[in-house]
C-alpha cells in the first residue's frame, strides 16, 4: 500500500560544496541517498518535497556539514494479506515444469502478470521479501 | 469393563459389572441404573409378590442418590416409547384420579422412582403386567401435568385413546388390580417406620456396609476402598506371558461349573501382565479364603497355586486396579528393537500386532553379512562352533539383496522374486526389509524418536521409488515422546488433547512438564492456566518466520510458513527458496534478523580460499559441511577444515568489464555471451567475479564468471551508467580538483622541480602522527613520502612529506626548502662557506643541494653536484663504485652499505673498502692482504682515474660516500673513523674525498677517514698511493692527509680492534644514526 509519509533525515555535505546553492545540493543529495531505498518496513518510492532544511552544523573531525532535512515521501509498504499485482513472478527454476497451467488457456510462466496475496513478509537490511499466494478467490492469472 | 483396560476380570455371578474399584461394594457403585437393573433381573418374582411398600422403601434407599441426575431424561424417553400403550390405559385410568391424587400427596417423593421402575418393567414385558401399566400410566399423567414439555404428547394420546378404551373388558380387571395396589400402598404408608426398616433389613441386611453411602450423590473414592471385611486378593504365580490365558481358562471353568455342586468359590480373577509390567508372572484372585483359590485353580494350566501365594495388602489393592494407559501399537508405528542383539537400537516399523497383543510383526532393515564373516570365523576357529552373539562388528544396515545372498549361500535362500519375499537363513524378507515377529517386551515403544533420516530409508524402499512417507504414523510415534519438545516462554501453544483441548495461549513459564499458558483466545482469554507438556503443540500461522530446531534434517533452516496441516508445517526457506515440511514441534519463531546460515566463521556467500590457486564462494551451509562454488564454476562440498582461510570482502576491489569500464562490488552486470545471466557482484577476485541473483535458486543464486565477460547494467550509485546524476556530494567537489587554482591552492602542492628532491638530507621535524615532534634527516623521498632517519630513535620511518617541517640544521629554524629564500638559505649554511666556494664550482647544478644539505650538502654538493653523475660514471669504470652507490643510496642502511661495499670491494677496487670491512671483522688479515693487491690495483687505479678525470668527480663521489659512508662510519666507531672506513673502501677514491670535500670538518674528516681508509688498507700500497693521490688532488687538504697518514696505523689498530665488532653487534641502523650525527657534528 502506498502512503505519503513525513520523514526526516540527516544529510551531510562535503565542505567543498559550501556556498550559495547549498540547500539545493542538500536536497539533491537527499534524493540521491534516499529514493528507491528500503527503510526497514517500507520502500521510499519518491520524495515529493523537502521542508525545514536546518542550518548546517560542521561535524568535528571531518569538516562535513550536517543538515537535518524534513521531507515528504511516497512510501510503499506491503502488508500481510495485501493483494498485489507484481509484474514478474518468481518461480522455482529447478521444478521440472517451470510454469503452471490449469490445462486450459491459462499458463503462468515467468513474466506473466498474476495477482497474489502476500502471506508472509521478511525484512532484511536493504531489502524486503514477501511470499505470495495465488491460491484464493480472484487471485492468480490476470 | 472397557476394552482398553489392561486387566480382565472373571468372577462368579456375584461379581457384577461395576466400578473399577470395589468389588465388595458392588451394589453400591455409581452406576445405579445398571445395578438396579440387575437386581430386578434376579429378584423379579420376589418383588412382584412382595408388598409395594417394601418395594418403595427399597427404592427410596437405593435410588435417591441418582434420582436428580439421571431420572428425568429417562422418564421422558419412556413416555415416548410407551405412548401407544398408555393410550390404551388412559380411558380406564380416569376413575382413579382422585385416589391417585391422595396417594400422591403421601408418596410424593417416591413418585419418580416408581415411575422409572415400572417403566422398566413395562418395557421388558409389555404384553402383560397390566398392573404396572396402570400405575405407570397414572404416574405419567401426573408427570405430564408437571412437565410442560410433554403436554403435546399427552394431548395426542388422549385424543387417540378415548374412542376404544371403555369397551375393553380387560380394563375392568386392571381397574381392580389398581385399586388393590392403592390399598396396599395405603397400608404400607400407614405402617410404622420401624417396621419398614425391619422389613428392609430382613431383605437387604447383608448389604449393610453399603447402605450408608447410598445417600450421597457423589461417593468419595476413598470411602469405596476395600476394608478388612472384604475378600482378600492373592497373587498367584503363573507362567510369564500366559497371564491372560490363565484368566480366560478360569473364566471358562467358572462357566462350566456354575450351578453344579462344585462351583468355583472365587470372586474374581484378573491379571496385570504386560510387556513392561512389574506384575507380570502373576494373576490376582479375589476370594474369601486362600483355600478357595486352591480349589479354583487346581488343574488350570500354567498357573502354580501351590507355590507361595502372596496376599495383597489392603492398601495395595486399589493400586492393583489402577488403569494405566499403555501405548498400544498400531500398524505403521515406529519402534526400536531391543532383542536381537545385532539389531539393538534399530528402528522398526510395526506391520501387525497379534491378537493377544503379545507379539508384533515388525519390519526393519537387516544387518546381513551374507556369510562373509562365517567363512572367516570357521577358518580361524578350527571348526569350533561359532558362539552365537559373539561380539564383533555388526554389519551395516542394508536392504536385503537376493544377489548377494545367492552368491555365497545359494542353498539357504528361497522365495519369490515376483512378490519380493524371501526366506534366507530362516529369516523372512519382504521388499528388502526383514520381517519378524517380536515380543512386545523386546520392543521399545516409547521415546522412539525416529529421525527423518531413518524413516526415510523405510520410505524410499517402496518399489516404485516414490516416497511414501507415512507422516501420520511418524507423528504418532513422535507424539508419544514429548519429552524432547522444549517449550520456551513466548511460544504460542495449542492444546490438542485433554480437557483444555482447543485452548491457544502463549507460554509464560515452563517448569518440568508443566507449561503455564496465558490464554489468548476464547472464553478463557487472559487467564493463565497450567497444562501438562503432553498434548501440547506449537502453533504457527501462515507467514510466520520460523527456524527449524530439533532433530530434523532441516535443522537450522529458516523460512516462512506457507502451509499448515495439523502439526505438519511447510515452510519456504529463506536461503534456497525450497519448501520443506517439518513437525511443528521442531520449529520455533525466528527473529527477523537471523536467517543467514553460518558455520563457524564461515557464512553463506563468503569468499574462501580453497587452495593457493582456487577460491570459492560458499553457497550452502550445512551443519558440518558447506558447499562452495569455486572460481571455475564447479561446486564442491568441503569441510571447514578444508578451507585455507576466508577472504575478507574488499570493498575497494575493482575490475574492468568488457568495455573497460570499472566495475565494483554491488554493481549489477550481465554476462555478455552464454546464458546472459545477470547478477549483483558480490566478490571480485582477480579476473573472476562472483555474482548473485535472486531469481535462481541454484547455488543459492550465485554464479561465477570472468570480469571481462560482463557488461555493466547498473553501477552502484549510478557511477558509470548515469553520468548526469550530478556531483558526488559526499566527496570533494570535483570542480575544485579540476581547477586547483580556483581552490586557492589549499592543497600546497610544491612547485614542480626537476632533479634531485631538495628534501633529501634535510633535517626535519615531523608534525603529526606517532612520530610527531621527532627530528630526523630525510634519507630518501618519493613524490609524496619521505623516509626520515630519526635522531632520537634508531629508526627510519616513512612519513608523508606534507607532515615534515624542514629545519635549519644549525639554527633549528623552520625553513622552506622549496622557496627561493630557502635557496638563499643555502648561502646561509655558511658554515660551509668554504663550501660555498665548492658550490660555486662546476657542480653548480648541485648547488641546490648545498642549499638543502647545509654543511654537508655543500661538501658534496660542491664537488659532486656535477660530481654525482660523473661519480656514477666513474663508479662504473671502477666497478667498485657503482655498487657502493647503489647500495648506499638504496638501502640507506649503513650496515648493508658497508657490507655490500665489502663484498664488492673484494672484487673491486673496494679492496680499500674491503680492507675496511675486513678490518671490521675477521677478514682483517685477508682483507689486508687482498685489498692490498686488489685494492691497490683498483684503488690506485680508480682514484687515479677519478682524480685524473677531475677532482670534482671525486668530490661528487665523496658525497656518495657521504651517504653510504657514514654508515660504515657508524659501524666504524667514531665519527669519521668510520667514514674513512667507507671511504676507506672508497678511499681509494674518496677516503680522501670526504676529507677534501668537507672544508670545515676537514680536519676531523681528514683525520678520521684517512686513518680509516688507510688503516684498513694500511697496507702500504694503498695508503701510499691514496694519500698521494689525494694529496695531489687536494692540495688544500693536503695537510690532513699526512695527518691521516700518521694516524693511520694507530687508527687502524684502534678502529678495527674496537669499533668493528661494535658495528657488527649493533643494529645496522644504530651505527648509521650515530654516524650521521657525528657526521653532522663534524660538519
Amino acid at each position: 500500500m502506498f502512503f505519503l509519509h513525513n520523514l526526516e533525515r540527516r544529510v551531510t555535505l562535503h565542505p567543498s560544496y559550501f556556498g550559495r546553492n547549498m540547500h539545493e545540493l542538500v536536497t539533491t543529495k537527499l534524493v540521491k541517498d534516499v529514493e528507491g531505498t528500503c527503510a526497514g518496513d517500507y520502500y521510499i518510492i519518491a520524495i515529493m518535497d523537502t521542508f525545514d532544511v536546518s542550518e548546517g552544523r560542521i561535524l568535528p573531525g571531518s569538516g562535513l556539514a550536517e543538515f537535518t532535512v524534513g521531507y515528504r515521501a511516497v512510501v510503499w509498504r506491503p502488508f500481510k494479506g495485501e493483494v498485489l499485482m507484481p509484474d514478474e513472478i518468481q518461480y522455482d527454476a529447478s521444478a521440472t515444469p517451470a510454469q503452471f497451467t490449469n490445462n486450459a488457456d491459462i499458463v503462468i510462466e515467468q513474466g506473466t502478470h498474476v495477482r497474489v496475496k502476500i502471506i508472509g513478509l521478511r525484512t532484511e537490511v536493504g531489502e524486503m521479501w514477501a511470499i505470495g499466494s495465488i491460491n484464493g478467490d480472484f487471485l492468480g492469472y490476470v | 469393563m472397557a476394552s482398553s483396560a489392561p486387566f480382565h476380570v472373571a468372577g462368579d455371578s456375584d461379581s457384577e459389572d461395576d466400578g473399577n474399584f470395589n468389588f465388595a461394594a458392588a451394589d453400591n457403585s455409581d452406576d445405579e441404573n445398571d445395578a438396579q437393573t440387575s437386581h430386578r433381573a434376579s429378584g423379579k418374582s420376589d418383588r412382584r409378590a412382595s408388598s409395594p411398600a417394601a418395594e418403595d422403601d427399597e427404592d427410596e434407599d437405593e435410588d435417591r442418590p441418582s434420582k436428580s441426575a439421571s431420572k428425568r431424561p429417562r422418564e421422558d424417553d419412556d413416555d415416548d416409547e410407551n405412548g401407544d400403550e398408555e393410550d390404551e390405559e388412559e380411558g380406564g385410568v380416569g376413575n382413579n384420579d382422585d385416589d391417585e391424587d391422595d396417594e400422591e400427596e403421601e408418596e410424593d417423593e417416591d413418585d419418580d422412582d416408581d415411575v422409572q421402575h415400572r417403566h422398566r418393567r413395562k418395557r421388558r414385558k409389555d404384553h402383560r403386567a397390566a398392573f404396572f401399566d396402570i400405575e405407570a400410566e397414572v404416574e405419567d399423567e401426573d408427570e405430564a401435568e408437571d412437565d410442560e414439555k410433554d403436554g403435546e404428547e399427552i394431548e395426542d394420546f388422549i385424543d387417540n385413546a378415548h374412542p376404544d378404551d371403555i369397551a375393553e373388558s380387560g380394563h375392568l380387571d386392571d381397574d381392580r388390580r389398581h385399586r388393590e395396589l392403592d390399598r396396599r400402598r395405603e397400608i404400607e404408608s400407614s405402617m410404622d417406620a420401624e417396621k419398614q426398616a425391619e422389613i428392609l433389613r430382613a431383605r437387604y441386611g447383608k448389604r449393610a456396609p453399603a447402605r450408608g453411602y447410598g445417600e450421597m450423590a457423589v461417593v468419595p473414592k476413598r470411602l469405596l476402598l476395600p476394608s478388612v471385611d472384604d475378600p482378600g486378593i492373592w497373587a498367584v504365580r503363573c507362567k510369564e506371558g500366559k497371564e491372560r490365558d490363565v484368566v480366560f481358562s478360569i473364566m471358562r471353568r467358572i462357566e462350566e461349573r456354575s450351578n453344579t455342586k462344585d462351583e468355583v468359590p472365587i470372586i474374581s480373577a484378573f491379571e496385570r501382565g504386560g510387556p513392561n509390567s512389574v506384575m507380570k508372572g502373576y494373576i490376582y484372585v479375589e476370594a474369601r479364603r486362600q483355600n478357595d483359590i486352591m480349589l479354583a485353580l487346581d488343574g488350570v494350566l500354567d498357573v502354580y497355586p501351590r507355590t507361595k501365594m502372596i496376599l495383597v495388602e489392603l492398601k495395595d489393592m486399589p493400586d492393583l486396579l489402577r488403569v494405566t494407559k499403555t501405548p498400544n501399537l498400531e500398524p505403521g508405528a515406529w519402534v526400536r528393537l531391543r532383542k536381537p542383539a545385532k539389531h539393538a537400537g534399530d528402528l522398526a516399523q510395526v506391520l501387525d500386532v497379534t491378537e493377544n497383543g503379545l507379539e508384533a510383526r515388525v519390519r526393519f532393515i537387516p544387518r546381513l553379512d551374507y556369510g562373509v564373516r562365517d567363512d572367516a570365523l570357521s577358518r580361524t576357529n578350527d571348526g569350533k562352533r561359532k558362539r552365537p552373539g559373539m561380539p564383533g562388528p555388526r554389519p551395516p544396515q542394508r536392504l536385503f539383496s537376493e544377489v548377494e545372498a545367492r552368491k555365497r549361500q545359494p542353498r539357504n535362500i528361497q522365495g519369490n522374486p515376483q512378490t519380493g519375499t524371501w526366506s534366507y537363513n530362516g529369516d523372512d524378507f519382504e521388499q528388502g526389509f526383514q520381517v519378524k515377529d517380536i515380543k512386545i517386551q523386546q520392543l521399545d515403544v516409547k521415546d522412539v524418536n525416529p529421525t527423518l533420516e531413518e524413516v526415510t530409508r523405510f520410505a524410499s524402499g517402496s518399489e516404485d521409488g516414490t516416497e511414501n512417507l507415512d507422516l501420520k504414523a511418524l507423528a504418532a510415534s513422535l507424539k508419544d515422546s514429548n519429552t524432547n519438545v522444549a517449550y520456551v516462554p513466548g511460544d504460542v501453544i495449542e492444546v490438542y488433547e485433554g480437557e483444555q483441548r482447543g485452548v491457544i495461549g502463549k507460554a509464560v513459564n515452563v517448569q518440568g512438564d508443566i507449561v503455564t499458558l496465558r490464554v489468548m483466545e476464547g472464553d478463557l482469554a487472559g487467564q493463565t492456566i497450567e497444562v501438562p507438556n503432553k498434548g501440547l503443540r506449537k502453533r504457527f500461522k501462515t507467514g510466520d518466520h520460523v527456524k527449524v530446531i530439533g532433530g530434523s534434517r532441516f535443522r537450522d533452516e529458516v523460512g516462512m510458513v506457507v502451509k499448515i496441516v495439523e502439526d505438519r508445517v511447510t515452510l519456504l526457506t529463506d536461503q534456497t527458496n525450497t519448501e520443506v515440511t517439518v513437525f511443528s514441534k521442531d520449529l520455533r519463531e525466528a527473529s527477523d534478523i537471523g536467517g543467514q546460515g553460518s558455520l563457524g566463521q564461515y557464512s553463506l556467500l563468503d569468499l574462501v580460499q580453497l587452495d593457493p590457486t582456487t577460491v570459492g564462494c560458499i553457497v550452502k551451509v550445512d551443519r558440518e559441511s558447506m558447499v562452495v562454488l569455486d572460481q571455475n564454476g564447479d561446486t564442491r562440498q568441503v569441510m571447514p577444515s578444508q578451507i585455507a582461510n576466508k577472504l575478507p570482502k574488499r570493498r575497494t576491489a575493482v575490475a574492468a568489464d568488457r568495455n573497460g569500464s570499472e566495475i565494483r562490488l554491488d554493481d549489477v552486470v550481465r554476462e555478455y555471451g552464454g546464458q546472459q545471466r545477470q547478477g549483483k557482484i558480490i566478490h571480485i577476485h582477480r579476473s573472476f567475479i562472483f555474482l548473485h541473483h535472486n531469481a535462481t535458486t541454484e547455488n543459492a543464486g550465485v554464479f561465477v564468471t570472468r570480469a571481462g565477460n560482463v557488461n555493466t547494467i547498473a553501477a552502484k550509485g549510478g557511477r558509470a551508467t548515469n553520468p548526469n546524476a550530478g556531483p558526488d556530494l559526499s566527496a570533494m567537489n570535483p570542480a575544485l580538483k579540476r581547477n586547483p587554482a580556483a581552490g586557492g591552492g589549499n592543497n600546497m602542492q610544491p612547485p614542480k622541480t626537476f632533479g634531485r628532491d631538495r628534501a633529501m638530507g634535510q633535517t626535519v621535524s615531523i608534525r603529526r602522527g606517532g612520530y610527531k615532534a621527532l627530528v630526523g634527516i630525510v634519507k630518501d623521498t618519493t613524490d609524496t613520502h619521505a623516509r626520515v632517519e630519526l635522531h632520537g630513535k634508531n629508526k627510519i620511518v616513512t612519513v608523508p612529506k606534507a607532515d615534515l617541517i624542514f629545519k635549519d640544521k644549525v639554527t633549528g629554524k623552520t625553513i622552506d626548502i622549496y622557496s627561493r629564500s630557502g635557496r638563499g638559505g643555502f648561502g646561509g649554511g655558511g658554515g660551509r662557506g668554504g663550501f660555498g666556494g665548492a658550490g660555486d664550482r662546476p657542480g653548480g647544478s648541485r648547488t641546490p643541494m648545498g642549499a638543502g644539505g647545509g654543511e654537508r650538502t655543500p661538501a658534496w654538493g660542491a664537488p659532486k653536484s656535477s660530481a654525482r653523475t660523473p661519480a656514477w660514471g666513474r663508479g662504473e669504470t671502477s666497478g667498485s663504485r657503482t655498487p657502493a652507490w647503489g647500495d648506499g643510496s638504496r638501502t640507506a642502511n649503513p650496515y648493508d652499505g658497508s657490507r655490500t661495499a665489502y663484498g664488492d670491494g673484494n672484487r673491486t677496487a673496494y679492496g680499500g673498502a674491503t680492507s675496511y670491512g675486513g678490518s671490521r671483522t675477521p677478514a682483517w688479515s685477508s682483507s689486508a692482504k687482498t685489498p692490498a693487491h686488489d685494492g691497490f690495483g683498483h684503488g690506485s687505479k680508480t682514484p687515479a682515474y677519478g682524480s685524473g678525470g677531475s677532482s670534482d668527480p671525486w668530490g661528487s663521489k665523496t658525497p656518495a660516500y657521504g651517504v653510504s659512508a657514514p654508515t660504515p662510519g657508524a659501524s666504524g666507531a667514531d665519527s669519521w673513523g668510520y667514514t674513512p672506513g667507507a671511504s676507506g673502501s672508497s678511499h681509494l677514491y674518496d677516503a680522501p674525498t670526504p676529507g677534501a670535500g668537507l672544508g670545515a670538518p676537514t680536519p676531523a674528516a681528514l683525520s678520521a677517514p684517512t686513518p680509516g681508509a688507510y688503516a684498513a688498507p694500511s697496507p702500504a700500497p694503498i695508503s701510499a698511493p691514496t694519500p698521494g693521490a689525494w694529496q695531489g688532488g687536494w692540495g688544500a687538504d693536503a695537510a690532513p692527509t699526512p695527518a691521516v697518514g700518521a694516524p693511520t696505523p694507530a687508527a687502524s689498530g684502534g678502529y678495527y680492534g674496537a669499533p668493528t665488532p661494535a658495528a657488527y653487534g649493533g643494529a645496522p641502523e644504530t651505527p648509521a644514526a650515530s654516524g650521521e650525527i657525528r657526521y653532522a657534528d663534524d660538519d
